[in-house]
């Protein structure tokens, strides 16, 4: 990447301290009221395993339910949420609780929680030669309160929401359904979850970004900053001007629910659209707060294992600025169907095609990496190789769902369904694990098997594209989203994409299987186990790193590489 | 069930839940059947059996891959620009693809054992910048025509039919023909719990289509001809939405939105509601009967006040006038108050 | 590496970038309002006072104007235009009248909530008069004929965005603001 290792000048009294770096607090201490950014970070990445668990399994339930038409499980499932002789709305109901609380927990408590406070936390500080985070205690606060944030959420599920207990508003919270719609505490309790992850989240930003212009080591300029730490840079601003407008509209939502107010019920002069046209504000940004960091980490593996700079640095970190800056002017792509004036449309489509470009600008920079590299093809390159592919699909469909024309006959359809899933589930996800794969063993001090990393990669790829791939042909069929029960014609290809999620399922238990090998028989991972190619600060540092890393700064050469 | 289950009125009186509102025997038929009604003395003029529908055609094909055959102008241009971009998606993904491949073949640490150091080439960034620009400006400019031939206002004398989502079920109001209301409501689907109470199950008339598609009372409209639709809802969200037609529009409450429908051949086409509205948000389908104009007619004439032009049929003019002027006053019909009713307050 | 002093800098200008969002998310509403009524966005349709429409001309040519009405499902009220369409001249002012029957035994007080299609039609309705200006209050059984007055601004003749529009719908809808006797509506919200 930009800096070398061969450039980094450890300062040789950094032996002297190294008692005080490995000085760990107790128990409590140390996890409780962490205020270490690798501790913090794996936190992170622990509780967004157990919220994607918990995340995962509601979508398994979703799809054995989808698998053939008819309602089979769903009133099963109700009465785990608590339901006595649930009657048939209340068994509906536990549809839209499943659909809103898988999103919102993929969303808000698996991908942002591991990629930004996970990877983020643990990476940031150390690439840019660091010792920690600008406000450690803060970065404490920021985790409980995502961890709070989950715990009201899963709250929600239990008590009354409207027509059965949770919330079943959908992610988007949309009111009138939101408000009028949905009476109950189900709903207040998975507002005040996203008030106390969004706070989190913004805390979290507001920490990257004082971390990121304020403590980078001396010689490590913005331009030289690693890739990964430039997409967190760009992330942490998306998060800085887009939640707070999330925060703002939920809580106009509980105010309209609890007080009487009437800032988006039309009985009191107030606009629904207006609070899509808030919560998009929001939410296109936010798309781009969970694939941003995996661009960067991308970029960072692409570089590794290819032994190679990263092609057009500038270009590509400056596609990355871009593509936060446009994601801000395009949100009402999501709202073609709701009566917007055909020039709103027209506009939107126009401005939203815009953000293909500095994507194509990405995807074409890692090729331009790889090609003329000496390409190894360990795990974390795997991982990343299919992460192109995957999110080029979406990016396509991308375009294809732009257009507000099209919209009319896709919108709410299984395709917009496989579109974000391909971004999301096969893009930001593989991302995620592309990232575990190649910092895993630095993390942990242990090496995973590769021979299980590709297994997984590859059971993994089958898996999401059966699941995903059919939805684009129900979706043009037209076959609506969120729905429990379909025609019988949409048989075929639900059953496919339910078979596809059984064999996801089976790749993730190789992924547990690789973790506990590696603890269990995996070798002692050396500082830098992936060899010429990792440039980045991390690999000078031993593997764990030390506790406290940095406490002589780093120096940072003057030759770069871009 | 008796065929034709039109009410006028009933449908207020079911959102009502049950107020005052209504007199006695609809106030009783509403707790008997929510959302249905025995119909008022049949008209003699009118005539109508439900249309069987052409398997396949305005529906979803088994295993189906592709976006359903259309039926209006719209559509058809729709459709060839859908094809015109999954071909687009299609190019760039396997181009993609197949550089991903020539990467694991030619540079790969056996192929080529020393990297090479380049990391710039300004002519390959700008022609990869400007390359997806012109892509982009092709794909732009039929699809904001696209947009602007959606959206051309329909002409003063296309037939209004007014849309009106309520949880769960529509309404069909037509202003234009009398005022009569329809409530279309999903049939129950045999071995499955009932979805709505009083309703028939699919499959027990021979007319009807696939289950979770089919309504009892179907949305008939005149085909050949522009139509102004008035979407609305009465309590959340709800979206109106014909794959086979090209038309989705979200039914807000508190406004209407509008759009024209223009169906090519008569036919019966099938949508459901595309905006999560709550817990029967799957079962509130929308079935689309497109008729010949006299057909169409004759279909109106079968509800009591409904009027072709203004007219009543000969035979029904007077019990439907009248009904029309005691409507207010009399009972729960749904029909404007003439001025008569509104002067004698 | 950097003083903590200007570590504090840094953040207190991110979070005061993100208290403006915060309060750019509020103050939303009415400037969202304000955007749609200066430019008729989302249908709202524009208010003039007396002396303003005094001021417009009649312009010989006409336009079809259709009028709906709906009432919200709690809404115990009976709600209708008192004619479908109607045929008016481009600048000249015309009234519209609907009908409105209170069908509970309850006196309730209603708002209706408005807008005009197609969309750019909007900003060249002018309303002088409207009964969706005031809250409005029928008694148990009570019926009651409310005019609009109104008119469509001559500027529309000259505006392509208006060129194909021959059919403007104006449309109403009466929402439930007060019931006199609360615990009579079993809806909580109707008495919000």
């Amino acid at each position: 990447m930009a800096t070398t290792a061969d450039h980094f000048q450890a300062h040789p009294e950094d032996h002297g301290h190294h008692h005080d770096a490995e000085h760990k607090p107790a128990f409590f201490a140390r996890w409780f009221m962490s205020t270490n950014h690798k501790d913090i970070g794996t936190m992170y990445l622990i509780f967004a395993i157990i919220a994607g668990i918990v995340g995962g399994a509601f979508s398994g339930m979703m799809r054995v339910e989808l698998n053939e038409p008819g309602i089979q499980y769903l009133d099963t499932f109700a009465r785990w949420f608590g339901a006595v002789n649930p009657d048939f709305n209340t068994t509906l109901h536990t549809w839209n609780v499943l659909i809103t609380a898988h999103g919102l927990i993929m969303v808000f408590f698996m991908v942002m929680p591991a990629i930004i406070g996970g990877f983020g936390n643990w990476f940031v500080p150390i690439m840019i030669g660091a010792p920690d985070m600008a406000f450690p205690r803060m970065n404490n606060i920021s985790f409980w309160l995502t961890v709070a944030g989950f715990c009201s959420l899963l709250c929600s599920a239990f008590v009354p929401g409207g027509t059965g207990n949770g919330a079943g508003t959908g992610w988007t919270v949309y009111a009138p359904l939101s408000t009028s719609g949905s009476p109950g505490p189900a709903v207040d309790f998975g507002i005040f979850a996203l008030h106390l992850a969004g706070a989190g989240s913004i805390m979290g930003a507001i920490n990257f970004i004082t971390t990121i212009f304020n403590m980078r080591a001396p010689g490590m300029t913005i331009h030289k900053m690693p890739l990964f730490v430039w997409s967190v840079l760009v992330t942490a601003f998306l998060l800085l001007l887009s939640l707070p407008v999330l925060a703002a509209a939920i809580t106009m939502l509980l105010t309209d629910r609890n007080f009487g107010t009437t800032f988006f019920d039309a009985s009191g002069g107030g606009d629904p659209v207006l609070y899509q046209h808030l919560f998009w504000f929001f939410g296109h940004p936010e798309v781009y707060i969970m694939i941003l960091p995996g661009f960067g980490i991308i970029s960072q593996i692409i570089s590794t294992f290819s032994k190679k700079p990263v092609f057009g640095y500038l270009g590509m970190a400056y596609a990355m600025v871009a593509i936060g800056v446009v994601g801000f002017i395009v949100w009402a792509h999501h709202m073609y169907a709701t009566g917007l004036s055909v020039n709103t449309k027209m506009y939107f489509t126009a401005a939203t095609m815009v953000i293909a470009v500095p994507t194509g600008v990405k995807i074409f920079s890692w090729i331009a990496t790889m090609w003329g590299g000496s390409v190894e093809f360990k795990s974390p390159m795997v991982w990343a190789m299919g992460f192109i592919f995957l999110f080029t699909v979406g990016g396509v469909t991308g375009v294809y769902l732009a257009n507000g024309g099209i919209d009319d006959v896709v919108h709410d359809t299984y395709f917009v369904v496989a579109h974000f899933h391909y971004v999301l589930s096969l893009g930001a996800v593989t991302a995620l694990f592309a990232g575990f794969y190649y910092w895993f063993p630095k993390m942990s001090g242990r090496m995973h098997s590769e021979f299980l990393s590709h297994v997984h990669f590859w059971i993994f790829f089958v898996g999401v594209n059966m699941i995903f791939f059919p939805m684009h042909f129900l979706g043009l069929q037209g076959m609506p989203r969120r729905y429990p029960d379909y025609a019988e014609a949409y048989t075929h290809w639900n059953h496919i994409a339910t078979v596809g999620y059984m064999v996801m399922a089976a790749s993730l238990v190789v992924w547990f299987i690789n973790i506990a090998y590696a603890y269990i028989a995996g070798k002692k991972a050396e500082d830098n186990y992936w060899g010429e190619g990792a440039t980045t600060l991390e690999w000078t540092l031993t593997s764990p790193p030390p506790f406290h890393q940095f406490e002589t700064l780093p120096v940072i050469g003057e030759t770069v590489h871009h | 069930m008796t065929l034709g289950k039109i009410s006028i009125g009933a449908g207020r009186a079911y959102k009502a839940l049950g107020l005052s509102l209504c007199g006695a025997l609809a106030s009783v038929l509403t707790f008997a059947a929510p959302g249905f009604a025995q119909e008022a003395a049949a008209p003699s003029a009118g005539s109508y059996t439900p249309m069987k529908p052409t398997p396949g055609v305005g529906m979803p094909v088994d295993g189906g891959i592709n976006i359903q055959q259309q039926f209006s102008p719209t559509g058809e241009y729709g459709e060839w620009l859908h094809h015109g971009l999954l071909w687009i998606c299609l190019v760039i993904s396997l181009f993609v693809l197949a550089l991903l491949a020539i990467v694991i073949v030619r540079f790969n640490r056996r192929a080529n054992p020393v990297p090479s150091k380049t990391s710039h080439n300004t002519i390959l960034e700008v022609v990869w910048t400007l390359a997806p620009v012109l892509i982009l400006i092709g794909i732009a400019v039929p699809s904001i025509d696209l947009i602007a031939k959606q959206y051309k206002p329909a002409p003063k004398t296309a037939l209004t039919i007014k849309v009106t989502g309520n949880q769960w079920f529509w309404t069909y109001g037509y202003p234009d023909n009398g005022d009569f209301e329809v409530i279309s409501n999903m049939l129950n689907i045999p071995g499955q719990p009932t979805i709505n109470n009083g309703v028939r199950e699919v499959g027990s008339k021979p007319w009807d289509g696939p289950s979770h598609l089919e309504v009892d009372n179907r949305m008939v409209v005149p085909a050949g001809e522009p139509i102004r639709l008035q979407i609305t809802a009465a309590d959340v969200i709800h979206s109106f939405a014909v794959p086979s037609l090209w038309f989705k529009l979200d039914a807000v409450p508190g406004r209407i939105n509008e759009k024209v429908l223009f169906i090519e051949k008569p036919g019966v086409y099938y949508g459901q509601c595309s905006e999560l509205c709550g817990a029967k948000h799957g079962y509130m389908p929308i079935a689309v009967e497109a008729l010949p104009r006299d057909k169409y007619n004759a279909w109106v004439l079968t509800h009591a006040g409904g009027a072709i032009d203004g007219q009543k049929p000969a035979a029904e003019a007077a019990p439907a006038a009248a009904a029309t002027a005691a409507a207010p006053a009399a009972d729960a019909s749904e029909a404007p108050a003439g001025e008569a009713t509104a002067e004698a307050e | 590496m950097a003083a903590p002093r200007s570590n504090r800098k840094v953040a207190l200008t991110a979070a005061s970038a993100a208290l403006a969002m915060l309060g750019l998310g509020f103050a939303s509403v009415p400037l969202y309002r304000i955007f749609c009524q200066v430019t008729g966005y989302g249908g709202t349709t524009q208010r003039a006072d007396e002396a303003k429409a005094a001021t417009v001309q009649d312009s010989g040519h006409t336009i079809s104007i259709r009028f709906d009405a709906n009432v919200e499902r709690d809404m115990p009220w009976q709600f209708k235009p008192l004619q479908r369409t109607d045929t008016v001249s481009i600048g000249a002012r015309d009234m519209a009248l609907f009908w409105a029957k209170n069908d509970s035994d309850k006196t309730v007080t209603g708002t209706a909530s408005f807008n005009v299609e197609p969309e750019q039609a909007a900003r060249y309705f002018n309303k002088i008069q409207c009964f969706c200006f005031t809250e409005q209050t029928l008694k148990p059984g009570e019926e009651v004929r409310m005019p609009v007055l109104y008119y469509v601004d001559p500027a529309i003749l000259t505006d392509p965005d208006n060129k194909d529009v021959q059919q403007i719908t104006l449309s109403y809808t009466f929402h439930v603001t007060r019931v006199e006797d609360a615990k009579a509506l079993d809806h909580p919200r109707a008495g919000s």
